[in-house]
């Protein structure tokens, strides 16, 4: 029996994240806003509107083209119109681009487990405008047009995924990627990022591409994976019954996890693609794509490699910190202000910032605990000013209020006690108090030093400086 | 003939204005007058396909946004306010064109009902220059023809200097409006003809401006690469103060052009010493590919035509300028079958948004589906011009032939451009008759759709090119219809067309028959 391997390649639509729609001036906020509130005689298709196009489209998508590698930007692409009727498409064609996309031939590298990576081509990127939505309400057809014009990058990947993992994987990538370069918010349920699969199979080691499938109307990453994973198995399980692959489009049920096929009537069509006649070229001058790659931002996964080379720190830690952009500025911002053991910074990010964040629902960089004021809480924890205990506390205090750590630490009396005789007369009322104690230690049990330690802690309300507070115990019980 | 307020030309009733010596009010009712006394009713649905005796140029009138501009202007000039270029100048828009309130049908039943709600930009411009819009005037449905039998708003428009033949088209209502006094000015759109030959058919000055001198936000599109809208004036001046109105870049069309607009009347009265100006044999010996065969036929020029063209290089040239005969434009013979293509695929893409779904026409009773919806509307909807554009466009962008139609019809365009730049290496402009007949009876030649699409023979290069064109009155065959010639230029020529037309143009004493036998000689 031959083994199969999954041929998968995506088609992916991002929402970009302007203020206005692509052609006219309406505000592209659709999620949970009444219907066709947001809409006008441009984006809704009125006899003799024309469309003019918003440029910060081009610039957030020729953003994206740069980061995904894609060695031609078309100096001029165009836009075309695909004709199709549907009540939510008013114009009764989508504006996009066809023949002369905005950019073609991108890479992207997709880490996998174990040092292994994917090279995934990105085949093309082009500009369009998206539709409206049909809700289907008592046997009536309701449209809302608000979604009608909200821009959108189509991204095609080459057939390199070879797993319903993969996939998901890079959806990942791609969603961390998005919001790194803050041009989508690429929130999947909210429609801001969508992906359609083309599924089929081959034996290892063929090199044909057999029929594939479509798999359509998938909302979150989740899915992506449980959609793609189930036709992969379909797809087997018809092979081997000696059955045949037909090109079907496919639409997912999330509810019932399911795949379903599509009607024909809803697939089939042949588009007529043309130049659109009202809107010029788009230009990218070299020197506009050249701007555009140098004011690029170092990349998440770039920035993840360096973090581990450059800090001496675990993969694990890199990951996390580079999962969002501001987090990673923050982490290294923190580095640079406390000058010492990155992987330190590393913990207290990791554990006790992140903590603050999520609570807090917010970024690193609107967290109100700016990196110098975490390095030198991390600091005066290093140099014994403070417990580590009272260092954690401290965060959330500098973040709530206008003080620095060393003014709160001063004014409130945070300081460590050190301070031999106090500490002494302290521990001499503790022995006293705890005679039996006192006994067993002196019988032998001297793992209770740790006991004795903590009665300290507690006395001086967490001020004691742990190592001072053992010395002391430590000669009066052996004394 | 002792002119009445309503036949003053546009700059002359500004002039008035300004001095005290008129009132926009009082323009305004003397048109409102003249419309009551020719119109004869406008066009409707279901109406009268013979009509009553009368111009018919009209569809839907719009006294009462007449009267409250006319009043805004009056007052302005109590104020001692600038009140516009074109204060007081009653305008009929080609009702192609959305103005807010106001029914926009594009002379089609699909958008009888349809009331925009918003204004097309050269209508706001006209309106904040001082022009008092007076109505919407009829056309082809859709601007799809040329003689304006197409209208589903009946009665046809009438040609004013004979009942008989047609105003031309699409800008037929347009044309004849102005030549009979029912406006002063109209406003238009070119395609392929559609200001210049009704123009020509009326007696009157239309000019197709350089493609995106005039935005198109808010004309209702026919073929969006090639649309222009532009003047209709009964002088050339009139026509250059009106285009100054409106031309210019505009945020709502990314093709309108953004090179900055010239004055257009300051030299005017320049005359054409030192221009060249050239004839070319393509423009005369009319080669055109038989609708069957495909073999070059050729049709020769109206006899009079031919005179009239001959006399005006005469005329330009008894006024200093060189005529340069012998240009050659040899791309010209394929312009109208490279238009039937190009126009046809983008018409049908325009078209699609008429789906009974949002606006306008919906058939009535229960459709069993989306797509019998669709069909049931659009099948009422849509009268036989624009379901002849949807059936061949469609047919023509169709992935199987797509190259083999489409793409040669826009190489053929790009050989046209290329014949008018070398033409205007040795030529300022060429010049040529609008026409090759005068006006045609109405029914003479509606439902051939190929011999209907050759009247536009001479006029079509220029929408090809992109160039400004301007067709000028120059007298009347011998059955007393007028004829047009038209002045080609390079882009954003217009000062010199409209300088150059200013010193061709015969204007014409006498009124044209149809208001003689309402209002007297
Ligand atoms: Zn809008």
């Amino acid at each position: 029996m031959p083994e199969f391997e999954a041929i998968i390649g995506l088609e992916t639509h991002i929402q970009l994240n302007t203020d206005s729609k692509i052609f006219c001036a309406c505000s592209t906020d659709s999620w949970r806003v009444p219907p066709n509130t947001h809409i006008c005689p441009i984006c809704t298709g009125l006899p003799g509107v024309l469309p003019s196009l918003n440029e910060q489209v081009v610039e957030k998508a020729l953003i994206l083209a740069t980061a995904m590698n894609a060695d031609e930007i078309s100096q001029a692409s165009f836009f075309a119109r695909k004709n199709y009727f549907y009540p939510d498409l008013p114009k009764g064609y989508q504006i996009s681009q066809y023949d002369e996309p905005l950019a073609v031939n991108g890479s992207f590298e997709l880490p996998l487990p174990e040092g292994n990576s994917r090279h995934i081509t990105i085949i093309k990127l082009h500009i369009e405008e998206d539709a409206g939505k049909t809700v289907y309400k008592d046997a009536k057809r309701l449209i809302d047009f608000n979604r009608c014009g909200v821009p959108l990058v189509e991204m095609v990947t080459g057939p390199d995924f070879r797993s319903a993992d993969e996939v998901a994987k890079f959806l990942i990538r791609l969603r961390q990627l998005l919001r790194w370069l803050e041009i989508s918010d690429a929130d999947m349920e909210r429609g801001q990022l969508r992906c359609d699969a083309n599924v089929s199979i081959r034996n290892v080691g063929e090199d044909r591409l057999n029929t594939k499938t479509e798999i359509k109307n998938v909302n979150s990453i989740t899915n992506v994976r449980d959609a793609v994973q189930s036709e992969i198995e379909r797809q087997m399980r018809e092979v081997k019954a000696g059955g045949e692959i037909k090109a079907w489009t496919l639409d997912w049920d999330d509810q019932r996890g399911v795949l379903s096929k599509m009607r024909s009537k809803e697939t089939e069509a042949d588009y007529r693609y043309f130049r659109e006649p009202d809107l010029l070229p788009i230009q990218t001058s070299p020197s506009a794509v050249a701007a555009t790659v140098s004011q690029l931002p170092e990349l998440p996964l770039a920035r993840r490699s360096r973090f581990s080379e450059v800090y001496g720190i675990p993969e694990y830690d890199a990951e996390i910190l580079t999962e969002e952009r501001s987090l990673s500025d923050f982490f290294e911002a923190t580095v640079a202000a406390h000058g010492g053991n990155p992987k330190r910074v590393s913990n207290w990010v990791m554990n006790d910032v992140l903590r603050l964040i999520r609570e807090q629902d917010t970024l690193a960089g609107e967290l109100g605990l700016r990196p110098g004021e975490l390095a030198e809480i991390i600091g005066m924890v290093e140099a014994g000013t403070i417990s580590s205990g009272v260092g954690k506390e401290l965060l959330e205090q500098v973040r709530s209020s206008d003080r620095t750590p060393a003014q709160i630490v001063e004014e409130d009396g945070l300081a460590q006690v050190s301070d031999a005789s106090e500490l002494s007369e302290t521990a001499a009322h503790i022995l006293e108090a705890n005679p039996d104690q006192v006994a067993a230690y002196k019988g032998g049990k001297t793992g209770l030093i740790g006991w004795f330690v903590g009665q300290m802690m507690q006395e001086t309300g967490g001020q004691a400086d742990p190592k001072a507070a053992r010395e002391i115990l430590e000669s009066l019980l052996e004394g | 003939m002792s002119a009445e307020i309503c036949e003053l030309p546009a700059h002359e009733i500004v002039a008035r204005l300004r001095t005290g010596d008129l009132t926009a009010e009082v323009v305004l009712e003397a048109t409102l007058a003249r419309i009551e006394a020719v119109e004869g009713g406008g066009g409707a649905l279901n109406g009268d396909p013979n009509g009553a005796n009368g111009i018919h140029a009209y569809i839907t009138l719009a006294e009462e946004r007449a009267r409250a501009q006319a009043r805004a202007v009056d007052r302005a000039l109590e104020a001692g306010d600038n009140p516009g270029l074109l204060a007081g100048v009653p305008v009929a828009v080609k009702d192609i064109f959305c103005v807010s309130g106001i029914a926009s049908t594009a002379g089609s039943k699909i958008l009888a009902n349809f009331v925009s709600p918003y204004t097309a930009t050269p209508v706001v411009r006209l309106e904040a220059a001082g022009a008092l819009t007076i109505g919407k005037a009829n056309l082809d449905e859709f601007t799809y023809g040329s003689s304006n039998e197409s209208s589903a708003f009946l009665p046809t428009p009438r040609n004013p200097w004979s009942a008989g033949h047609v105003p031309g088209g699409s800008s037929g209502g347009s044309a004849a409006a102005v030549a009979a006094g029912e406006a002063a000015l109209s406003l238009g759109t070119d395609t392929s003809g559609s200001i210049r030959q009704p123009a020509a058919f009326c007696g009157i000055v239309g000019m197709k401006p350089t493609y995106g001198r005039v935005s198109r936000y808010g004309m209702i599109a026919f073929a969006s690469s090639l649309d222009c809208p532009g003047p209709m004036a009964r002088n050339v001046k009139d026509a250059g103060l009106m285009l100054l109105a409106m031309a210019g870049a505009d945020a709502f069309d990314a093709t309108a052009a953004k090179v900055p607009v010239e004055d257009y009347l300051d030299q005017i009265e320049g005359g054409v010493r030192g221009m060249r100006i050239g004839l070319s044999p393509d423009f005369s010996r009319l080669r055109y590919p038989d609708a069957d065969t495909g073999e070059l036929r050729e049709q020769v020029l109206q006899p009079e035509i031919e005179k009239a063209l001959l006399e005006s290089a005469e005329r330009l040239a008894e006024q200093g300028a060189e005529i340069v005969e012998g240009v050659d434009l040899p791309a010209v013979q394929y312009g109208i079958p490279a238009y039937f293509v190009i126009s046809r695929v983008e018409a049908a893409s325009n078209l699609h948004r008429y789906d009974g779904v949002k606006y306008g026409y919906r058939s009535e009773g229960e459709a069993a589906d989306l797509f019998e919806l669709y069909r049931k509307s659009r099948g009422q909807g849509f009268g036989s011009q624009p379901k002849l554009r949807i059936l061949m466009g469609m047919y023509v962008s169709g992935e199987q032939y797509e190259k083999r139609y489409y793409e040669r019809a826009l190489r053929v365009r790009t050989l046209i451009r290329r014949d008018f730049e070398r033409a205007f290496e040795r030529v300022d402009a060429m010049l040529a008759p609008t026409t090759p007949t005068t006006a045609f009876e109405i029914g003479g030649i509606y439902g051939d759709s190929v011999a209907m699409q050759y009247a536009d023979l001479l006029t079509v290069p220029a929408n090809h090119a992109g160039i400004p064109a301007i067709s000028i009155p120059t007298g009347l065959d011998d059955s007393g219809l007028p004829i047009g010639m038209q002045l080609m230029g390079p882009d954003f020529t217009e000062r010199r067309l409209l300088r150059m037309g200013r010193a061709l143009e015969q204007l014409q004493e006498s009124r044209p028959p149809l208001v003689q036998e309402r209002v007297g000689a």
